[in-house]
Parts: C-alpha cells; sequence; structure tokens
C-alpha cells in the first residue's frame, strides 16, 4: 500500500461518476456491519444504483 | 443574525439544537422517531423516551448538532463532542451508509473533484447517494422530499 496514504482515504468524484475511494478506509452498511471490499471501490451518487451503495454504471444510462 | 438554535427540556435534561452543524446524517430520527420528528413541530418531543435513551442518541449524533446537558450542570460551559469522537491518526477512515440517506465518513479524508478541486479535509461529513442534493458532494437532506430509498 501507498505509505503516503496509510492513514487515510481519498476520495474523488466526478460530476457525473462515482465517488472513487482508495486508502485506509471501512464501509459499514445500514446495520452497521462492515461490508468487505476491494483495495478501491465506488460508491453509487446518482440513486439510481442497483447494486447500492456501489456503483453499477445506472448513471450512464 | 438568527442562529435558529432551539434547546428542548424535560425538566431533568435539555436537548441542544443547532442546525448549522446538522449534517442530515439521519442518525437521531432513524433511531428515536418517538422523540425526533422532523415532520413534527416542535421537532424534538422530550416526553417521547427516558433521559438515558434521548443521550444515548444524542452521543450517537455525529457533529454537535445535537447535544445535551443535564439541568443541574446548565451553569456549567457548553460541552462539545468533537474532541472525544476525533478518531485515531491511525484508524481507518469509516464509510457508514445511511438507510435512504447519505454515507456518513467519520476520519481524515481528502476529497478531490477529477477536475482537481480538492476539497477541506473534514473529520465528519456527510455526502449524497440520491443524486438530488443542492449542495454536491455533500448531503443537505433532500433525500427525504425525493423519499429516496437504498
Amino acid at each position: 500500500m501507498d505509505n503516503n496514504i496509510k492513514h487515510q482515504a481519498e476520495l474523488k468524484f466526478d460530476t457525473n461518476g462515482p465517488f472513487e475511494v482508495k486508502g485506509n478506509f471501512i464501509i459499514k452498511d445500514c446495520n452497521g456491519i462492515i461490508i468487505p471490499t476491494e483495495n478501491v471501490v465506488y460508491l453509487c451518487r446518482c440513486g439510481k444504483s442497483k447494486n447500492k451503495p456501489f456503483c453499477d454504471d445506472s448513471h450512464k444510462f | 443574525m438568527e442562529n435558529n438554535n432551539r434547546d428542548y427540556t424535560n425538566g431533568e435534561i435539555t436537548v441542544f439544537w443547532q442546525p448549522k452543524f446538522c449534517i442530515h446524517a439521519t442518525t437521531c430520527y432513524s433511531e428515536l422517531i418517538e422523540v425526533f420528528n422532523p415532520r413534527k413541530r416542535p421537532w424534538i418531543n422530550m416526553q417521547g423516551a427516558s433521559s438515558e435513551k434521548i443521550i444515548e442518541i444524542v452521543n450517537k449524533c455525529p457533529t454537535d448538532a445535537l447535544t445535551y446537558k443535564w439541568n443541574k450542570d446548565l451553569d456549567s460551559p457548553p460541552v462539545s463532542k468533537n474532541q472525544k469522537t476525533e478518531p485515531e491518526m491511525d484508524a481507518p477512515v469509516v464509510i457508514q451508509v445511511m438507510r435512504d440517506g447519505p454515507l456518513v465518513i467519520t476520519g481524515k479524508i481528502d476529497l478531490t473533484s477529477f477536475e482537481g478541486k480538492v476539497f477541506k479535509t473534514y473529520s465528519v461529513s456527510s455526502l449524497c447517494r440520491c443524486g438530488v442534493s443542492n449542495n454536491m458532494p455533500f448531503c443537505d437532506g433532500t433525500h427525504r422530499k425525493i423519499a429516496f430509498e437504498g
């Protein structure tokens, strides 16, 4: 892992795209349960994904 | 300028509401609608639950939007939650998905648009997930008006 981002997470977003999340982070679902993820995840920002909280490219359609 | 701050008491404790700090995390009304109901006026009903239960939920508010004091301590200085909830430097950033609501982020983050615009690093922030906030990328509470589900 890149040591520069060891103690924090980076979130990037495009005007019409999802959040790209990298770094040292955990995601918890509505019930507080940790969702196992890859090192980089894409989180829905348009409200249309069928796979919330993750992006499924629904924003493109 | 009017700050719209309010306080509510049941005679034993007083809950302080500072709307300028609210990030619409929805913790209060999703966990204790009997007390915290944004559709009612006044929106906080101190008779809706015990003081202990109200304190539990106020402490879950991720910002100082909701704080409380025991009435016997009303003269002492205000207690901010920010110091005691400051995350450890080596703790992972927590991204909490709120039911039918935003992402609540706790920890040090860099938030950057792909055009390179950098937003300040926040210790607690909430990010829009419903797609209709008027304050992108942040949540402004609009998900409730459109009955966002997810």
